[in-house]
């Protein structure tokens, strides 16, 4: 396990909400977490838990509007990147925090050469001359892995693989040497070869570099493989935050140990694979209390009407839930 | 690692495009007619006698290769002669009923019309692509105030603001070009948002966004780029109107005076169809195979730069 070094960017009961015509949605609503250097900490989640949004909050790339950051704070050197102005933002965004979203393929623009895209982000953020910021899109490429750097440089999206392009992404995410990667979900679309090759990619990246990872992932054994430390996100809030091998193995929160009960064991002789009963709660309706309520098997009465605050179960392991109130290490 | 060859590495877009275009055959010929008049049209007018030179002489001579009978009834003796007159090598498109040479006056034509053309559907299509992109990607209250713009410059009568517009400022090829293209760009606006507000929610806008691109940096290599093709094929498409209203300018007298358009030609050919009938057709004809062309090569383009088109 790793020891606490210092935080590069902290995130305190962010809440993101968006006002639709239908009502608020509260997407993220009230989420805590603090990350640390040259650490990859990952964010899991089913589908629609607040997850992705948390990226975007960070950055403020969510669609304004109908999505408004109604409170908290997200701190990055000092600054509290939900107030700070925009174009002291625009350079934090791919100077200091670059993000890598989930579509390679929509993700890079098709009337420019991989090339063109990279000097193009060099040059937002340094000014140098064309031929240095070609030079580093080079350097960049090779350090993906990608053959032929020069050659790829020269080429457009709809040439290459979804692989190359997942890689020239995180390539130009780079280009600035950013202090912080956010990577959501980047490795959904490719295969599982591609898959191995980026995961050890960012690893090798976050030793080389001391770069911080957030990587956001529904994937429970590609926790295992990157993450160092994991939260978990619920209802659009944290419910534990753990080191990956704790969550992993002394999981506390009801939610946690659902998800890990859900993952296929290969020895196991059960026909059916178990799964948590119900559904994400509608992002109209939160349930009140704790958010997991209705699907929780050990529920509460308190449960249904106060939102449980994070409890320290462990010097490193948090988690929000009431059967771990006062007494510490209540868990399993 | 293997060994990556892409089949087309290094190759422009625009070779594949142009390949494309190239199976058109009939935009190809219209590309070619287009090029051969602008070559006319910049050219033409060095080598060309004056347009304006009149001789009434030689007035009323039919193109080379025609000819018409002409009857003097001659009132002493009450006689009517008639003599033949064929077309001479000097006029090879003939003379009008002032004697002005008419392949001069076509070249002249050519240069106005293609140069009204390409100003006003530059200055429209310029309006245009700003006024969309802006409007797209601001959205809101912006997107609101100029969308309602561009509607209420639509329910004006183009031609009409034009025929008035004119009669105030009087005719002048300036004021003509000026008109047409600030009051052209409407139908450009409105596409361009649509194609634009699509290309918007592509994710390399966020994702340009997230690695800290401006506005103005998205917009321009971003958005503007994506539509480009749209833009080129609205532009080529919009040509022949332009070139139609300038003509219909000059055909009902408010033309620039100063220069002669094939509007002009036609509204002199008018009055002496009966016996004078190449001064109104010829330019008919250039009128017709330039509106063609351009409609052809436009619509070349249009599937040459769709990918879904199979051509």
């Amino acid at each position: 396990m790793q020891l606490k070094s210092e935080t590069v960017l902290e995130v305190k009961d962010l809440k993101t909400w968006f006002f639709t015509r239908r009502g608020t949605v509260k997407a993220v609503n009230g989420v805590d977490f603090a990350l640390r250097k040259g650490e990859c900490l990952c964010l899991v989640g089913e589908s629609g838990c607040g997850k992705s949004v948390t990226a975007l909050s960070i950055l403020r790339l969510f669609d304004d509007p109908p999505g408004r950051i109604v409170g908290g704070q997200v701190t990055y050197k000092g600054t509290d990147l939900t107030t700070c102005p925009v174009p002291h933002l625009r350079e934090i965004r791919g100077g200091d925090i670059a993000m890598v979203f989930q579509n390679a393929q929509s993700s890079l623009n098709p009337v420019f050469t991989i090339g063109d895209q990279i000097i193009e982000q060099v040059m937002v953020h340094e000014r140098i001359s064309r031929t240095k910021a070609l030079d580093r899109a080079r350097t960049l490429l090779e350090e993906m892995n990608i053959p032929q750097p020069g050659n790829a440089l020269k080429m457009y999206p709809h040439q290459m693989s979804g692989g190359m392009k997942q890689r020239a992404m995180i390539a130009m995410s780079l280009s600035c040497s950013p202090q912080i990667l956010i990577a959501d979900e980047p490795t959904t679309s490719v295969d599982v070869t591609i898959r191995a090759q980026i995961v050890h990619i960012l690893r090798e990246l976050k030793l080389r570099r001391q770069m911080s990872i957030i990587f956001i992932t529904h994937d429970l054994s590609l926790v295992n493989e990157i993450g160092d430390r994991a939260a978990v996100v619920y209802g659009g809030r944290v419910v534990e935050v753990a080191p990956v091998e704790d969550i992993l193995k002394r999981p506390a929160h009801p939610y946690t140990v659902g998800l890990i009960d859900c993952l296929p064991d290969i020895s196991s002789q059960a026909k059916r694979l178990p799964s948590i009963p119900g559904n994400t709660p509608n992002p109209l309706e939160m349930p009140s209390g704790c958010p997991f309520h209705p699907r929780c098997s050990k529920v509460m009465e308190i449960c249904r009407t106060t939102v449980p605050a994070p409890v320290q179960i462990d010097a490193d392991h948090a988690v929000s839930c009431h059967l771990f109130g006062h007494e510490r290490g209540g868990g399993n | 690692m293997t060994e990556v060859k892409p089949a087309r590495s290094g190759k422009r877009l625009m070779d594949y495009y142009w390949e494309r275009l190239c199976k058109n055959r009939l935009s190809i010929v219209g590309l070619g007619f287009i090029l051969f008049l602008c070559l006319v049209g910049i050219f033409g007018p060095i080598f060309a006698p004056d347009p304006q030179k009149t001789d009434f002489t030689i007035k009323n001579l039919p193109p080379l290769g025609f000819s018409i009978e002409e009857s003097v009834y001659e009132i002493s003796t009450g006689e009517s002669t008639t003599t033949v007159i064929w077309g001479q090598p000097d006029h090879p498109l003939g003379t009008d009923s002032k004697g002005r040479d008419m392949l001069a006056m076509l070249i002249s034509g050519a240069r106005i019309s293609l140069l009204v053309g390409l100003l006003a559907t530059g200055i429209a299509i310029f309006l245009g692509t700003f006024i969309g992109v802006l409007s797209a990607f601001s959205g809101g209250w912006v997107d609101n105030v100029l969308m309602r713009f561009t509607d209420i410059m639509m329910t004006f009568p183009f031609f009409l603001l034009l025929v008035m517009i004119v009669f105030i400022f009087g005719p002048s090829l300036a004021i003509i070009v000026l008109v047409i293209g600030l009051t052209g760009w409407t139908g450009a606006a409105r596409l361009i948002r649509s194609e634009t507000l699509s290309v918007r929610t592509r994710d390399f806008v966020t994702a340009s966004k997230a690695l800290g691109a401006s506005d103005a940096r998205i917009m321009f290599s971003h958005l503007i780029p994506n539509v480009s093709s749209l833009i080129i094929v609205m532009a080529t498409l919009s040509i022949p109107g332009v070139i139609m209203a300038e003509a219909a300018l000059s055909f009902i007298g408010l033309g620039d005076p100063m220069s002669t358009s094939w509007g002009t030609i036609l509204n002199t050919g008018q009055h002496s169809l009966d016996t004078a009938w190449w001064v109104a057709v010829e330019p008919g004809i250039m009128l017709f195979l330039t509106v063609l062309s351009f409609n052809f090569f436009g619509d070349g383009l249009r599937d040459a730069f769709d990918p879904r088109a199979s051509i």
